[in-house]
């Protein structure tokens, strides 16, 4: 058979070779950088030197690996089901019920979205920590002198990161639970099933892949956090393997042997994970429900649990908006850190907002920080839009594009970002201290979580609707533009707004690789806490989530339309 | 070994001032050779552990505003992350960084093959030890590591004054401390401790006081100390002298205890061999230390190097202020990887 008969035949080929050839050229590159630097001596100069197995027999040997293992499973796996029970009721609520104060989740959520997480856990440390209002209250109260309770443990940290995670479970499930078809669920009303058994049988048997999708990566996500485990793990004397990493990482001079070696264990347990996943999905069809057929959404009705859902609602509006922010405006507001108490009013002073709206850096911080969110979001969403599609429709070299685009999840950020910075040391390009590598890094790091939005979108397309078009005569290109890209733009939307945000608010490979010229918003933010600037961080923290909530608010809410025109409304 | 008591004093207390007075004000001439080719180079790139918006921007500032035409881009980094960047520049032959500073632990990871000599002609105003005969760095500035208490949550009678009260049972989890890992952090704290009560006295009191359970705080001494001032703890251990004196000046409730031996660090000013702007690194480097420069130090509550330049208080300092230190010097800190497992043994547990 001719090249041009195989071409013929197989109109995709090129598309998935030219995408195998860019994936290739983004991944493989700082994988080999990972075992070569797990598995060599590190030279005097910080070069690489002999191969040694030191790094693993160090690892393996040393007592406290298991307590970290064991601590760092049990953290991940409890904050998991914290964010996914909480974050995925919420959403069902929202998007499937007529509960009240919908608008109150969307608001927690956006804004929750375009807050560094140095902001919330700082926030939340104030709030409950030891002299924060609600042991404070508890002292006044009781006359007693210790603490309600102590954030700095297991369970502290376990619902910290849960409430981090659970604005981001919202977001995704909520675009999976509108565009499910509704008349299954409401086929199953009318037959007599209860509404916790329509929930159970129906709706989220329908969203399962997308669950466990999400489910897998906030796992991981836990698994790698760099923020909570450091800030309160570290004070509350909980080893994690990540704490582990960090201390190793940040010793003079940096011992990056062992975090690789980490990083390739890591590797192994993440492959295991993803095999289960491919397993779990193979039949993933049967989950197809948005088809050629009209549909339309209709919320459910509640009944008597719609204020109990609106209550659900207003709890997550508190716990993740209001309080942290009215910790924030109170923090910004004070020369030092005081309780919140009536007598230490006298002493608010702006003179923090002065400091940051006075400092011209400050705004090529943002803009620094904008170019290569909104950069890294729209070269990754490209990417993974025809790497996900081609994967879910099983169309030659799909696999092999699923498996390129999802292996950078095995990489903790700050091992990525030292092998990003060896890589641009090592090119000829001099990339090397600009927002290019930074940008580059950021695609690399988020093309899996791009990958798994439109590979859960993909899925819920039935085949048909494409298969009609190619029996029309329609090209590839014109399949992707005028079917797949419209009826998927709920999920691009998602994908864009989701790496956008996140990558906004990166801290631990910019912190590698943030150049004199090239600083970035989460870098400033964590040395400004780092250096004991808490009260122009938090001025410095409203001003950027203002202008975040506004700018993620405006595109979302203008593309959701978009999107709800897209379905034919 | 490294104690001095006011070993400085003599010469600092006595001498400064007079000899102050009759030298000439104006900063010593720089030669205009130099001023031009640091202007054909147009920038200077440094990367300092100086805190931002206290020093380096103000400075940077100065600089160009004494300079124009020449930028300066500046990074500010723990001592761990800029050796990771210089060795790595380094090794793939493209340095981006022109000029460093940082504590004695950065001598013992940056080869001394890479940095230059350069013959400051400020260096009569620094003390034979605060330079290197070499003319490869000169002590910047100094800082006094000791510690410090929240004043609404523990009388003065009751402060802990020594260190043998700290291993009073109420402190049990009271005490903060940085994870800086250097000779500013848990590592010094072990050095001063190691050097002041000898080998024997010493283990068992480290050992005593890892029993008292220390809260590590991941961040900065001044961190630390802001924690001790909102209530969190009400002692915090390295904290830094002047920033109890700048917080209490602003109504914070802290103070800081001469808790002997305290640990004196130094900020060591180098620049690179191959510096991509040799001569602008040059002219930075005599900017900061010359007594212009060195002003810019002291009006922001640092100690500053310059032996012209005195503090707003001196008596914050071992020499002036008569208090036992231990002077972390490049030799104290060739002990640092042996302080790091001592600490992590017994203190971090």
């Amino acid at each position: 058979m001719s090249a041009t008969a195989r071409l013929a035949k197989n109109p995709f080929l090129p598309l998935a070779l030219g995408l195998i050839l860019v994936l290739a050229a983004l991944v493989l590159p700082p994988v080999w950088m990972l075992i070569r630097g797990s598995l060599t001596l590190a030279n005097p100069d910080g070069s690489s030197g002999a191969w040694t197995l030191e790094h693993f027999t160090r690892l393996f040997a040393d007592q406290t690996l298991l307590t970290s293992t064991a601590n760092s499973v049990l953290f991940a796996v409890s904050a998991t089901l914290v964010s996914l029970l909480f974050g995925g009721i919420l959403a069902w609520v929202v998007e499937r019920t007529n509960a009240p104060l919908k608008p109150l989740a969307y608001l927690t959520t956006i804004v929750s979205l375009g807050t560094p997480y140095i902001l919330y856990v700082s926030a939340w440390l104030y709030l409950f920590g030891r002299n924060g209002p609600f042991n404070d209250a508890y002292r006044s109260i009781t006359g007693n002198t210790d603490m309600l309770f102590n954030v700095f443990s297991l369970w502290g940290m376990v619902l910290v990161e849960g409430f981090l995670w659970s604005p981001l479970v919202f977001l995704m499930l909520s675009a999976n639970f509108r565009a499910a078809n509704a008349e299954m669920e409401e086929a199953a009303r009318m037959s007599g099933a209860s509404v916790f058994a329509t929930i159970w049988r129906i709706s989220i048997k329908l969203a399962g892949p997308a669950i466990l999708a999400m489910a897998l990566f906030v796992f991981i996500r836990n698994l790698e956090s760099f923020d909570v485990p450091v800030l309160i793990g570290m004070p509350g004397h909980v080893r994690l393997l990540t704490t582990d990493i960090y201390t190793s990482v940040t010793q003079t001079p940096p011992q990056m042997g062992h975090a690789s070696a980490f990083a390739v264990l890591m590797l192994a347990m993440v492959a295991v994970l993803l095999y289960f996943y491919g397993r779990i999905t193979r039949h993933a069809e049967r989950y197809a429900s948005v088809t050629g057929k009209g549909y339309r959404p209709r919320p459910f009705n509640l009944g008597r649990w719609r204020w109990a859902a609106g209550g659900l609602i207003g709890f997550n509006f508190v716990i993740i908006l209001l309080l942290p922010l009215l910790a924030l405006v109170w923090t910004s507001l004070l020369p030092f850190v005081r309780p919140m108490r009536l007598k230490f009013l006298p002493l608010l002073t702006t003179k923090h907002f002065a400091v940051v709206l006075g400092s011209p850096p400050f705004l090529q911080l943002g803009i620094n920080t904008l170019i290569v969110a909104a950069g890294a979001a729209t070269i990754a969403v490209l990417l993974t839009l025809l790497a996900g599609w081609l994967a879910a429709r099983r169309r030659p070299g799909g696999g092999v594009l699923d498996q390129l685009a999802t292996m950078p999840l095995v990489f903790p950020g700050i091992v990525l970002g030292l092998a990003m910075m060896e890589l641009a040391l090592a090119l000829p390009v001099p990339i090397y201290g600009t927002l290019w590598l930074i940008c580059i890094a950021y695609v690399v790091r988020y093309m899996p979580y791009g990958l798994r939005y439109s590979y859960a979108g993909v899925l819920q397309i039935h085949r048909e609707l494409e298969e009609a078009a190619g029996v029309a005569g329609a090209t590839v290109a014109q399949r992707l533009r005028f079917v797949v890209a419209p009826l998927l733009s709920p999920a691009i939307v998602s994908a864009w707004l989701f790496i956008f945000l996140i990558a906004s608010k990166e801290l631990s490979m910019a912190i590698l690789l943030a150049g004199p010229t090239s600083q970035v918003m989460s870098v400033a933010m964590f040395e400004m806490w780092t250096n004991g600037q808490g009260g122009e961080l938090s001025a410095l923290g409203l001003i950027w989530t203002l202008l975040m909530t506004v700018g993620a608010s405006l595109f979302y809410l203008t593309l959701r339309r978009q999107g709800g025109g897209a379905f034919g409304h | 070994m490294q104690q001095s008591l006011g070993r400085r004093a003599a010469l600092g207390g006595a001498l400064a001032l007079p000899l102050a007075a009759s030298l000439p004000r104006t900063a010593r001439a720089i030669d205009p050779g130099l001023i031009a080719a640091a202007r054909q180079e147009g920038t200077v790139v440094w990367y300092s552990t100086l805190i931002v918006n206290q020093l380096v921007r103000p400075a940077a500032e100065a600089f160009m505003k004494k300079y124009p035409g020449i930028n300066v881009q500046y990074s500010r980094q723990t001592v761990g992350e800029i050796v990771l960047k210089i060795s790595n520049e380094s090794r793939a032959g493209k340095l981006v960084a022109d000029v460093f500073d940082g504590s004695s632990g950065i001598f013992a990871s940056i080869p001394r093959s890479m940095v230059a000599a350069y013959a400051t002609e400020n260096a009569a105003d620094y003390d034979p030890d605060m330079r290197d005969p070499a003319g490869t760095w000169t002590t910047v500035n100094s800082y006094v590591y000791t510690t410090g208490y929240n004043t609404e949550m523990v009388a003065e009678k009751d402060a802990p004054k020594t260190f043998q009260d700290l291993l009073d049972p109420k402190w049990r989890g009271k005490m903060a401390i940085t994870t800086d890992p250097t000779v500013n952090g848990p590592p010094g704290l072990v050095g001063t401790i190691l050097t002041g009560m000898g080998k024997k006295d010493g283990m068992e009191f480290l050992r005593r006081l890892g029993e008292q359970n220390l809260v590590y705080v991941p961040a900065s001494q001044r961190v630390v100390l802001d924690q001790v001032i909102a209530g969190q703890y009400p002692i915090g251990l390295m904290i830094i002298n002047y920033h109890a004196v700048i917080s209490a000046a602003q109504g914070a409730p802290c103070a800081w205890i001469k808790m002997e031996p305290v640990v004196e660090s130094f900020n060591y000013l180098q620049i690179l061999k191959d510096a991509p702007h040799p001569n602008a690194a040059r002219l930075l480097a005599e900017f900061l230390l010359s007594r212009e420069g060195q002003t810019l130090f002291r009006d922001n509550d640092y100690l500053p190097g310059n032996h012209f330049v005195q503090a707003k208080d001196p008596t914050l300092k071992p020499s002036f202020g008569k208090f036992r230190s231990t002077q972390m010097t490049i030799e104290q800190a060739q002990n640092l990887p042996e302080w790091t497992r001592i600490a992590d043994a017994l203190l971090k547990k």
